[in-house]
């Protein structure tokens, strides 16, 4: 590779992981005002493990983006294998109101959702912030899924069928191996989307009940120590590992092409 | 049981879960907010609402809502301009110029601080930005006696906190469509005599321009209606009109004036993507050709 | 074909609704009996590690916080969310607003054992009794003026000093509509509850334009601010000055110009169908003891009591007895009275005016 591209590509790594090096190295930081130089100390982990409220609220996050997966996986995976399978009117139409999650700014959807569950008396709490994820991971999981079906014509579950499967059985026993590492991927996918969403969550969330990022957001606008970095750097490197699990399921699932 | 019949079940079967969801949870909540947005006030807790266009009117009335919706957009076009400024050349080095396990290796590296928590990799440059932080002590260590940087709490903060959350979509939508030029175009291009440069513009530029479209969208229309990272890095600087249609929410309790702004934000975006459209359908076209 | 599919489809369909809300019900919340919840500022008092600690093993009552940067982010967090908190703290000028809209409930004054106590001039104060009835038990009170880094300036012998470009880009402001509007009032020699000119005060709100280097929302943030060298002087509350000079060791000292500055009075009000109405009056009561309000001012810092016996009680020098206590000082403020709905949303449309004016 040439010095140019080289540099090039350095600079945006330096530019992409400074600030995610500095949140790590300050949670290990003994000033609770965030002073330099750097004072050593494991102070804030173990603050940390007494801190109900972003543990509860952690706790709570990883719950959530579970039950997020299994829903939005199995919904989706649903919807796409209709898709791949069956030509019907309306399926274009049907494709494309996949894309308002996707082209209406966070913000404008988290409001309407806490106007109409607060008119409707769904309310606010998990449930609610988890009815938001899931629609936010549908479209993903469809384009994701859609991809791996894509790729393998209906031949397969055809011969299965002649050869007397129920669909259950076509199902479980054909089309699943196949997209298997498409669903897999389909569903870190959701599971980071959820694990990450902030603006649906603050407006769904009621006093008491908060996610990791909306507890993390009140806490920079009312009061924060380091405790703040210490989780953060917990779940920087969870989602890490997580991402390069991911990372090997998609080239398992050869979609990326050679 | 006709083959229709059980076709016409299984479609709606397999699909109408999903698309119940997405009406409780998209279509329906925007149909409710168009119904605030023409009331008086919030009918909750006993309160007689009336119909009226005052909060459209508003918006029309006061100079400042259009100068927000300017700032608004303006942002999302100078964090967009910078994603591709920054994106772009990476995304080029990374899909011409990198080979085998590097490649692999530096895409993973790209697209890694996507998964982590947006929210703090946003406060983390406050840490990085404000006076006697990181990038400061950096500055004098290189240049003692630098004047103060003095860049934290300001427009500029706010770019650079939202250029950092989105650049990987612009890296990996460019990287997508670069990688899949053919190699034979540009050698073609090439031993027909033209430059490097004529060679960019005239081949890989056009043939990458797709994967530039969709990742602008994907960043201006998050962008436009941000408001937690102007709130965070933008001090005085940091009113959008994401922030007011936030404050309309959460603190002043006018949900009517806030649907109505929301709305308004929805339209400026949807403009905004109906002019992009034209080359989407483009790419869209090529995606459905070529996986079929 | 997927034929039949319908069938599988509902029984995954299931699986996964099953799953998703079997993992909910693992992450519920549940509101323990002898709990209570309290509506306040961040670091306002009733959130103190050791004041809660003490209540608890007075009473085996457990205190959770919810927290607001505004009075209008309290009301509104009243609003959407009833049944849910048990005491809150609110400024007198909005405490008829809550009784009005039925956010709180009045409360037995039998209950408050310390009712006695406190000075009557607060604790009889119209804005608390509505309609004969106690919306609010006086609490604190204090002053809203500014603050100013004693290691980087003089002595302000002025509010001007907000405005005196010597001090451009190194003024900290409180992103709030009503307070810069009263601010902007006094420095322009008008009554703060009603000014006569508007446009005289929107000019003297756009003048700020260069001097302020940025807005704080918390004192949390503030501290932060002030000692990270944001800003070297900053509007502020006279209770929180004192945290910062005595908590958090900042060299800060508060400042009540000529102008004269914004009074108010808190009083701790009991949410309508709080879930726990008598633990709400026994905190109540325990926090305008004498016991907790001496202790909390002394160690760290807070503004003046309601209760005339803990204000006997403070230490000879006490800022709260010399410089609150002075009539010269009590003859400078205002005190903030209730603002009608239309005013406060033009106030706020003027708020948001003028910063987008900070801004372009």
């Amino acid at each position: 590779m040439s010095r140019l591209s080289q540099a090039l590509l350095g600079a945006v790594l330096v530019f992409l992981y400074m600030p995610i090096v500095v949140m790590v190295v300050m949670a290990f930081n003994r000033s609770a005002l965030y002073e330099l130089p750097i004072e050593w100390d494991t102070v804030w982990f173990q603050a940390l493990a007494g801190n109900e409220r972003l543990l509860t609220a952690s706790m709570n996050s990883i719950l959530i983006a579970l039950a997020n997966t299994v829903i939005a996986t199995v919904l989706g995976t649903m919807a796409a294998l209709a898709f791949a399978r069956f030509r019907f009117r309306g399926r274009n139409l049907m494709r494309l109101l996949l894309l308002p999650t996707i082209t209406i700014p966070w913000l404008i959807i988290g409001t309407a959702m806490l106007v109409l569950f607060f008119w409707i008396g769904i309310g606010r709490g998990l449930h609610a912030i988890l009815l938001g994820h899931v629609a936010l991971s549908i479209p993903y999981v469809v384009i994701v899924v859609g991809a791996r079906l894509a790729g393998f014509g209906p031949a397969l579950e055809e011969a299965a069928a002649s050869l007397g499967a129920s669909p259950w059985q076509t199902f479980v026993r054909v089309s699943f191996p196949v997209i298997a590492p498409g669903v897999v991927a389909a569903a870190l996918f959701a599971f980071a989307v959820s694990f990450d969403q902030f603006v649906i969550s603050y407006f769904l969330s009621p006093p008491g009940v908060s996610t990791l990022p909306v507890e993390i957001y009140a806490a920079i606008r009312k009061g924060f120590t380091p405790e703040v970095n210490a989780i953060s750097a917990i779940i920087i490197l969870v989602s890490m590992g997580l991402m390069l699990a991911f990372a090997r399921l998609y080239r398992f699932g050869g979609e990326r092409g050679s | 049981m006709s083959e229709t019949a059980r076709r016409r079940r299984a479609i709606v079967g397999l699909t109408a879960p999903a698309y119940l969801w997405l009406l409780l949870t998209i279509f329906l909540p925007l149909a409710a907010m168009l119904c605030f947005s023409v009331l008086t006030v919030a009918p909750i807790g006993g309160r007689e609402p009336a119909l009226t266009l005052k909060h459209y009117a508003a918006f029309l009335e006061k100079d400042f809502y259009r100068d927000l919706t300017w700032r608004s957009v303006r942002l999302g076009l100078d964090v967009t301009f910078w994603c591709v400024v920054v994106g772009y050349p990476a995304a080029f080095a990374l899909a011409r110029h990198v080979r085998g396990c590097w490649r692999e290796a530096l895409f993973l590296l790209i697209v890694l601080p996507f998964w982590s928590n947006g929210l703090v990799r946003v406060f983390s440059w406050t840490i990085v930005l404000r006076d006697g932080g990181l990038l400061d002590r950096a500055v004098h260590w290189v240049v003692p006696g630098a004047g103060a940087l003095d860049i934290i709490y300001s427009y500029p903060a706010t770019v650079i906190g939202l250029v950092h959350s989105f650049v990987p979509y612009m890296i990996l939508t460019c990287y997508l469509s670069l990688q899949a030029i053919d190699d034979s175009l540009i050698e073609a291009a090439r031993s027909l005599g033209a430059s490097a440069a004529r060679t960019f513009l005239r081949v890989v530029l056009p043939l990458s321009l797709p994967g530039l479209v969709a990742g602008a969208v994907l960043i201006f229309v998050p962008v436009v209606g941000s408001f937690m990272e102007p709130r965070i890095l933008g001090g005085t600087q940091g009113i959008m009109l994401g922030t007011v249609i936030e404050d309309q929410f959460t603190t002043v309790f006018n949900w009517p004036l806030g649907a109505a702004l929301s709305f308004i934000l929805l339209a400026i975006v949807l403009a905004v993507m109906l002019a992009a459209l034209p080359v989407l359908r483009g790419r869209l076209a090529g995606a459905e050709g070529a996986s079929s | 074909m997927v034929d039949k599919g319908f069938w599988g489809s509902r029984r995954a369909f299931g699986a996964a609704f099953v799953a998703g809300t079997a993992l909910l019900a693992l992450a519920g919340t549940a509101h323990a009996e002898g709990t209570i919840r309290v509506l306040n500022w961040q670091g306002y008092g009733t959130d103190e590690a050791w004041a809660v600690e003490l209540f608890e093993q007075k009473t085996g009552i457990k205190v959770e916080h919810d927290y607001f940067n505004s009075e209008q982010e309290m009301l509104t967090k009243l609003r959407t969310s009833p049944g849910t908190y048990d005491v809150v703290l609110i400024n007198s000028s909005f405490t008829g607003d809550a009784a009005a809209e039925g956010l709180i409930q009045p409360i037995d004054t039998s209950k408050i054992g310390n009712w006695g106590a406190l000075t009557p001039a607060y604790r009889d104060n119209a804005m608390l009794n509505i309609d004969g009835k106690v919306m609010g038990v006086a609490w604190l009170w204090g002053v809203t003026s500014f603050a100013y880094n004693t290691e980087k300036l003089g002595a302000p012998g002025s509010i001007g000093a907000l405005w005196d470009p010597a001090n451009a880009g190194r003024v900290g402001w409180r992103d709030d509509a009503v307070e810069a509007v009263q601010l902007a009032a006094l420095a322009t020699g008008q009554n703060m509850n009603d000014p006569a000119d508007m446009n005289v005060i929107r000019e003297k709100l756009r003048a700020l334009k260069g001097q302020i280097a940025t807005f704080w929302s918390s004192e949390d943030e503030w501290n932060k601010l002030m000692s990270s060298g944001a800003f070297d002087l900053a509007t502020y509350w006279s209770g929180s000055a004192s945290r910062s000079k005595t908590a958090f060791g900042l060299p800060v000292e508060f400042v009540i110009p000529p102008e004269g500055a914004i009074g108010w009075l808190d009083g701790l009000s009991i949410a309508a169908g709080a879930p726990n109405p008598d633990g709400a009056h026994a905190f109540i009561d325990f926090m305008d003891s004498a016991e907790f309000y001496v202790k909390w001012d002394t160690e760290v810092g807070a503004p003046a009591s309601a209760n005339a016996e803990a204000m006997a009680a403070l230490p000879e020098g006490a800022f709260n007895r010399v410089v609150l206590g002075d009539p010269a000082v009590g003859e400078r403020l205002q005190f903030m009275a209730p603002i009608p709905e239309e005013r406060r949303q033009a106030y706020l449309e003027l708020w948001q005016e003028t910063k987008t004016y900070f801004a372009e």
